[in-house]
């Protein structure tokens, strides 16, 4: 078995690693960063389609969190994690749920202002933006559909940063702070799995870890550390915790932003190589709704969804986009590491109120399409009648049942919430494991629920707060 | 899968699927096989008597696709998804 000493150990790259091995490895510390997936030049695959799903999504993109109705979701697997996929939409945590969180977990030192400032240094060094001019089409029918019924609709910011030629460029963490990490002396190994921490009288002292060379065999590998972070997302860092023997209030927190989806169909093409920035914040935070991917294969899969005859609308598909109405979600899931399997068991059991409120989101997408313009509109739900007016909208509110929706999520927080509330966290205010002295976790998974926008900006910005706290402590 | 299919693209697909299945969970990839040797019991058998019955299988089908069990439809639907994603993502304009 190989061998590797550092100071820190960093798992995970995505938001919250990348944030965490930056800002330490800036302070002069020793540094070492493993991924689970590969590295994949961010240029190499086109964003949402077939072959960035294979390179770069966790299970090729199809897990799900069982309940009634299973849920499905996505995350990365590969250095930089879901940043490499995501829209790049950055929203900063809303200040009165940043209040609101600090006093129900009493989370030391967690203002909204507190966190703004955070928020900041992440915006200035990676670029946060509006579109320099119009937005495309696919995003624009939001907006006029929201200014017809008199809806609040914004464009969000995004993590992007505008080229001369015009050309937008994601800056996702492997072309941003990775590099950076790396330019301070960190170093990232890919294609390398945490298997267990060691422990020994209430502290870490290392990971075991399996390596993929490139020519498919393996080694196994031991990197002693004398302070880790895990940093592997909301599924994978409590399960990493429970396979090394940690398990209080660790997986039992799951919150996601269900979501459901329709296919709408208007009488002008609309474009497809990008993701809406237009939110429509009217119904916020209870729901909001925004567009997703629609390249052919996404606009296919939406249109399937209805259950209904979809030949004509899918041969018409430069006319149909994909949007969502996206919930704060009342229920709640469990991540537990299932012996003898790779993949922790991820469940999530939706409240009586989650279903009103996704019809209700589903409803109102309806509307707001409409009014945009839409002609047909195949909703996420099986048996759902397809939409040509707002008289037939309202058959959908008895459509969106547990046995008849169709529901997915990109957004999975909370499963080792941040606090001084030891009844309700898996870990201190700061992302301090109880009980481990030198076990810290930095990721989605610490924020006490979903925030119902867009968490990249909040992971990071708490990412952000704890690194410097754990610097000044250390 | 599309009849329209020519062979290449539909080796394609069927390898896409292939790997999906294989990356899953092993508690999904579990669910998917049990599901498959359950469902696909009634049609192997006809296979094997002579007696393939084309349009009594898609009835069938369609009424896993559409069943208030959730878990028969959502093995529908996932295998559904995959060969639809792929197809049309493999097809000459994705974007």
């Amino acid at each position: 078995m190989a061998i590797l000493d550092t100071e820190i150990l960093v798992i995970g790259s995505g938001a919250g690693g990348a944030v965490t091995a930056a800002t330490v490895a800036r302070a002069g510390r020793s540094v070492v960063i493993v991924e689970e997936g590969p590295w994949v030049d961010p240029d190499a695959t086109e964003p949402f389609s077939l072959a960035e799903m294979v390179a770069k999504y966790r299970h090729g993109g199809s897990c799900a969190a069982l309940g009634r109705p299973a849920i499905a979701y996505a995350e990365g697997r590969c250095v930089g994690g879901s940043t490499e996929i995501n829209s790049g939409l950055y929203h900063r945590l809303p200040t009165e749920l940043a209040d609101e969180w600090q006093r129900v977990y009493r989370i030391d030192e967690f203002g909204g202002d507190e966190l703004d400032r955070y928020a900041q240094r992440i915006e200035d060094e990676l670029g946060v933006s509006r579109l320099p001019g119009a937005p495309p089409m696919s995003s624009a029918v939001l907006e006029r559909g929201a200014a017809k019924l008199g809806w609040q609709a914004v464009e969000f910011s995004r993590v992007f940063r505008y080229e001369s030629s015009g050309r937008a460029v994601k800056q996702t963490m492997a072309r941003t702070l990775l590099p950076r990490a790396m330019e301070a002396g960190a170093r990232v190994i890919a294609n390398c799995r945490v298997s267990k921490l060691t422990r020994h009288d209430g502290r870490v002292d290392g990971a075991r870890c399996v390596r993929a060379r490139e020519d498919g065999s393996s080694e196994d590998l031991l990197i002693r550390a004398d302070h880790v972070f895990v940093c592997a997302g909301a599924t994978q860092s409590p399960a990493l915790l429970q396979r090394s023997g940690i398990r209080r209030n660790i997986g039992n927190g799951l919150k996601m932003h269900p979501t459901v989806k329709i296919a709408a169909r208007f009488e002008h093409p609309i474009d497809h190589g990008d993701v809406p920035m237009h939110r429509v914040t009217e119904f916020a935070p209870g729901f909001t709704i925004g567009g997703s991917a629609s390249r052919r294969g996404h606009v296919a899969l939406a249109l399937a969804d209805s259950g209904a005859d979809y030949a004509d609308a899918l041969a018409d598909w430069e006319r149909v986009a994909v949007y969502y109405a996206a919930i704060r979600s009342e229920g709640h899931g469990r991540v537990v590491a299932l012996p003898g399997l790779a993949a922790p068991l991820v469940t999530y059991n939706l409240s009586e109120g989650d279903m009103s409120r996704l019809a209700r989101a589903l409803l109102h997408l309806g509307e707001v399409l409409l009014a945009a313009g839409a002609t047909e509109m195949y909703p996420s739900i099986t048996g759902g009648v397809v939409a040509r007016s707002t008289d037939d909208l309202v058959q959908w509110w008895d459509a969106t049942s547990r046995n008849r929706a169709n529901l997915m999520t990109v957004h999975l927080t909370s499963t080792v919430r941040i606090g001084e509330n030891r009844e309700r966290t898996g870990a201190d205010s700061f992302g301090r494991v109880w009980g481990y002295s030198n076990l810290r976790v930095n990721d989605a998974s610490l924020l006490p629920d979903a925030p119902g926008v867009n968490p990249q900006g909040t992971i990071m910005a708490i990412a952000a707060r704890n690194s410097d706290h754990f610097l000044a402590q250390t | 899968m599309s009849p329209a299919l020519d062979p290449r693209s539909r080796e394609a697909v069927e390898s896409y699927v292939d790997d999906t299945l294989r990356s899953m969970p092993e508690y999904l990839r579990a669910g998917v096989l049990g599901e498959s040797l359950l469902f696909g019991a009634g049609p192997r058998l006809a296979h094997a008597l002579g007696r393939q019955d084309h349009a009594g299988l898609r009835t069938r089908i369609d009424g896993w696709r559409t069943s208030r069990i959730d878990f028969v439809r959502q093995y529908v639907r996932l295998l559904q998804s995959l060969v639809l994603f792929a197809e049309n993502e493999l097809a000459p304009s994705g974007t």
